[in-house]
């Protein structure tokens, strides 16, 4: 193997160093008083018992689709029978990843609150490392997953050898289906959760019983703040995991495919994507250590530090890229940096334009919060309108992403597909290269979140609670762009995902040509070799499938592939709404039946909340979840891989919109309440603090459940198709 | 176990009950049960200077612990015209009491004018609930208001005076946008009745109050008297209340869900 390879594993494990040190660092500062000690036992118990009750039905899940992959691949030779091992490495590493970061964040509310009682520096430190642990832990894991797997499946399948470099590169792949599967239940249960607390907190707290919000006598409070971490920790930690490690190998599968006639060339295009990971482990690591913040900081100069951060190391992944790519001596390095590069900037204009439109500094949520004073029906109307022009910026930089990745790395032939997919995908690793540092800024929000919540209810001073509202306020608007974020890097590693399909098709293709003398395209051409198969051109492999937008099979495939975009949203939504209506019964029933509740003389029976939500998130869970999984393949088997490509393109095209659409509505209505809430339009409890209220709750499953799911959607749906590739070219009807 | 005098204002009611004042105000605002939710204002009277109008014997006889030794609530004494039979010596402590039964106690004190406002608005709350923009001052106000030579007249009345912010002044060109009120525009065009009428000394805005009283908007704070007698309860600054009332402040700033 190169040289250098023992780099990756290296990083990995350098990023699960820090990530321990961090949490140690974290673990030695004091949780406060006793009352917040008490908070935070009640929270963290609460997060633990969510995620162990999630993990027993993710458990059942990975033994069914393991034994399923299993026949697939020992009883029908339909799959490399690596797969199902590679599955629950997936799985379990991105599980594992979940329960450090939110072992991590839930630890840290209280003392993060306590630090602020020192300084805000201390609290935006204590914050911010702990959320680099959950950071640097997700992307440890995945390159430690991915090097392991890369060794173990060398001594098996020798590198040297081109093809079994495609074996190698799309048997990953299939790793990246079982961190899929484990997102897609992290980021939909924990989307379920979330909001079923949030909701049904607000509403038999705040609209019933007229109780502030992090009011330690309203029952569902603690199940509000578990919901924090279950979904911007676990959930989207998950959700970037599979992000992270789909683009690495999907991008590496296309490496494969690009030089599949040259092994050096071969090589270094598949190591390229992790080397530039690696890097951007160190360098995250270095950025995690310029966040500070000076006493008094101001709004803008927190973000700012936080910026420096994300700054600093993005700077420096340009960089080290380049000398990197330098070095490495791989064909039109220059080009392919570009790519990365343009990875980079599309990730940083989806952020800044996610945080145009729902930030309270800029004018689409001061409009909306305009409109609240003509009341609700206009707030909702207005954030509708604002949500969906909101996808403009995302969607052209996307576009305009693609298109040069795609150029760059073709070294402007456009007919070289090979090499302008590779583009696309590398690009996607480029967005995500300085994932350690920008998950430690979208954990920190929650994180943050709960420190305020614990300084209210442990009733810390008039000081403590403006530094805990000041790192909580920042963590609004890191949540916002994190999601951003979260949706870009799925949509280009989506359309990686999507691009790879077709070297697991070969890879199907070939297993089944093992046990046949040739195997027949459904337009009839038949080939009869191995190198045949090789020599087939992206154009001609997509004719001989019949794979263009006249074919029926693919426009029935986009119809289907848009309509689930919509569904598995109606699904999630309409799933929060009966889970929060469980969790305000619950809460009712508790005000009727322990005596003392609002004089505060009583404490409620908080367990029993978390309890009703992750019952209800469980439950509802499983419906959506099946639906992503079970569509593809039958789309799969019945419409066959015209079919399957359609269906990802109409998920991908309509889920990436979908998703902008909603996160940002929902962001930008959260964000017009809260600029209500400052003093504007008549501040709390006018008229049109009531309109904006209405507005947050309708936005509240936009943006934390059925946006981020989607997610999960997109990338899911094509691992899924990928990963039944073999199946789909065996057993298609038409 | 000591018993209590109250005068409610939320409704207008004379309460005898063995709470404290912090108590009673959670009481009335949830109940026992957390059946109910309502807000409640209410002085606690002394009964040494209540006179005549307070009828000892029968509380004596009804306001008596329960069987199990736990205190009495409350006895209903008088629902109807209570303020005006009340001496006014006789209001001790003012308790504001929030929807989730927080309570916030004010005391006593002598009125003085933070600024020059040529503009005011009144929010009448016992014994009617009237809004009224006026450019007279709370004492010239509550004089006239229970000057009943007047066809139009109270024997006594208990208000608040609320912000009003630029409009205090500047009733044309003044910016509103940020107050709390509905309907601003014909706020606005109240205020520019009076300012622009000489002998336009009130107007009513809002004939009767409607939901609960947004405590964040009292600009002052409470007035409560007659012609010949004003008393004051001094609203705590945004500040002191944010240092020293935060959860009372809190449960305030929510009212109207």
């Amino acid at each position: 193997m190169i040289d250098i390879f023992w780099i990756i594993p290296v990083t990995a494990i350098l990023a699960l160093a820090f990530a321990y040190y961090f949490y140690s660092q974290v673990k030695k500062e004091d949780e406060g008083t006793d009352m917040m000690k008490k908070i935070a036992k009640h929270v963290s118990t609460g997060a633990m018992a969510y995620l162990w009750q999630q993990y027993k039905i993710v458990l059942i899940f990975f033994i069914v689709l393991t034994v399923v992959f299993a026949v697939l691949a020992y009883g029908f030779q339909l799959q490399n029978p690596w797969v199902p091992f590679a599955f629950i490495t997936g799985g379990f590493f991105s599980g594992l990843a979940g329960f450090f970061g939110m072992k991590t964040a839930t630890m840290a509310s209280a003392r993060t609150a306590n630090a602020a009682r020192q300084s805000l520096d201390k609290g935006l430190k204590v914050a911010f490392r702990s959320g680099a642990v959950m950071g640097l832990v997700v992307v440890g894991l995945a390159l430690l997953d991915i090097s392991v797997w890369f060794y173990v499946l060398d001594i098996f399948y020798p590198i040297t050898d081109t093809h079994n470099m495609m074996i190698i590169t799309t048997t990953m792949l299939t790793f990246g289906m079982g961190a899929s599967a484990q997102a897609l239940f992290a980021r939909v249960g924990g989307g379920i959760f979330t909001k079923a607390a949030d909701v049904g907190a607000d509403l038999v707290g705040k609209v019933e019983a007229g109780i502030p919000e992090d009011d330690p006598r309203n029952p569902a409070t603690i199940a509000d703040n578990v919901g924090d971490n279950v979904g911007d920790v676990a959930g989207m930690g998950a959700d970037l995991y599979e992000s992270y490690a789909g683009s690495i190998l999907a991008t590496a599968a296309l490496g494969a495919a690009a030089f599949l006639n040259n092994s050096e060339m071969q090589i270094k295009a598949v190591l390229a994507p992790m080397l530039i990971a690696s890097i951007g482990i160190v360098l995250s690591i270095i950025g995690i250590y310029m966040v500070r913040a000076k006493e008094g900081a101001s709004q803008k100069q927190l973000l700012g530090s936080l910026g420096r951060g994300i700054n600093v190391s993005s700077i420096l992944i340009v960089i080290g890229s380049l000398v990197l790519l330098y070095f490495f001596e791989l064909e039109n390095w220059l080009g392919i940096w570009g790519a990365i590069v343009t990875g980079l900037i599309v990730g940083i204009v989806i952020g800044r334009a996610t945080e145009y439109y729902t930030s309270e500094e800029y004018k689409p949520t001061q409009k909306i919060a305009d409109s609240a004073e003509t009341g609700p029906a206009t707030v909702i109307i207005s954030g509708l309108g604002y949500g969906m022009i909101s996808t403009v910026i995302p969607v052209l930089s996307v576009a305009t992403g693609i298109i040069l990745a795609y150029l760059f790395a073709a070294n402007f032939v456009i007919t070289d597909m090979s090499m302008g997919l590779y583009g696309i995908g590398i690009a996607a690793v480029g967005m995500l290269s300085t994932l350690g540092i920008t998950l430690a800024t979208d954990a920190y929000g929650p994180i943050a979140d709960n420190a305020g919540g614990n300084a209210e209810m442990s009733e810390l001073g008039p000081e403590v609670r403006k530094r805990t509202d000041a790192l909580d306020s920042l963590g609004n608007t890191t949540a916002a762009t994190g999601k951003g974020f979260a949706i870009g890097s799925a949509a280009l590693t989506a359309l990686a995902l999507l691009a790879s399909y077709i070297e697991e098709l070969k890879i199907g293709i070939d297993r089944l040509m093992q046990n046949a003398e040739s195997y027949v395209f459904p337009n009839g051409t038949e080939i009869f070799t191995r190198e045949q198969l090789n020599e087939l051109h992206i154009s001609e492999f997509m004719n001989y499938f019949e794979v263009h937008l006249m074919s029926p099979k693919v426009l029935i495939g986009i119809f289907i592939g848009s309509m689930m975009a919509f569904l598995f949203c109606g699904l999630t939504m309409n799933a929060v709404g009966r889970a929060a209506a469980k969790m305000v019964d619950e809460v009712r029933r508790q005000f009727k039946t322990i005596a003392g509740i609002m004089e505060g003389k009583a404490e409620p029976d908080y367990a029993r909340c978390v309890e009703i939500s992750t019952k209800g998130a469980q439950v509802e869970m499983v419906l959506p979840s099946l639906l992503a999984i079970l569509v593809p393949i039958a789309v799969g088997l019945v419409f066959g891989v015209g079919g399957a490509i359609g269906l990802l393109v109409g998920g991908l095209g309509t889920g990436f919109v979908l998703a902008v659409f909603m996160a940002n509505a929902g962001g930008a209505w959260d964000n017009a309440k809260k600029y209500i809430e400052t003093g504007h339009k008549g501040g709390k409890g006018s008229a049109a603090h009531k309109a904006a209220v209405i507005g947050d709750t309708v936005g509240d499953p936009f943006k934390d459940t059925s946006g981020p799911s989607l997610n999960i959607l997109i990338k899911l749906m094509s691992m899924v198709t990928i990963v039944m590739s073999g199946v789909t070219v065996a057993f298609s009807l038409l | 176990m000591k018993r209590y005098l109250y005068l409610s204002i939320t409704p207008e009611a004379l309460i005898s009950s063995m709470l404290r004042p912090a108590e009673f105000g959670n009481y009335q605002a949830v109940g026992t049960k957390k059946r109910t939710r309502g807000q409640s204002i209410f002085f606690e009277i002394d009964v040494e200077k209540a006179g005549d109008y307070v009828p000892l014997e029968y509380i004596e006889k009804r306001c008596m612990p329960h069987k199990d030794g736990s205190p009495k609530r409350s006895v209903y004494l008088s629902i109807y015209r209570v303020l005006e039979t009340i001496p006014l010596p006789a209001l001790k402590n003012l308790y504001l009491t929030t929807d989730d039964g927080r309570v916030l106690s004010l005391s006593q004190a002598e009125f003085r004018p933070k600024s020059h406002s040529q503009l005011h608005l009144y929010q009448e709350l016992c014994p009617v609930t009237v809004r009224v923009a006026s450019d007279l001052g709370p004492k010239e106000f509550i004089k006239r208001v229970t000057d009943t030579s007047h066809h139009v007249a109270v024997p006594r009345l208990f208000f608040a005076d609320l912000q009003l912010a630029d409009l205090a002044n500047d009733p044309v060109n003044g910016l509103a946008e940020n107050l709390p009120y509905a309907n601003i525009p014909h706020l606005r065009d109240c205020l520019i009745d009076i300012h622009n009428k000489e002998n336009k000394l009130t107007k009513t805005v809002i004939r009767y109050m409607k939901g609960e009283f947004l405590y964040r908007t009292t600009n002052h704070g409470f007035f409560v008297g007659d012609k010949e007698t004003m008393i004051f309860y001094p609203f705590p600054s945004k500040e002191e209340l944010e240092e020293k009332h935060y959860a009372w402040w809190r449960s305030a700033q929510l009212l109207g869900f």
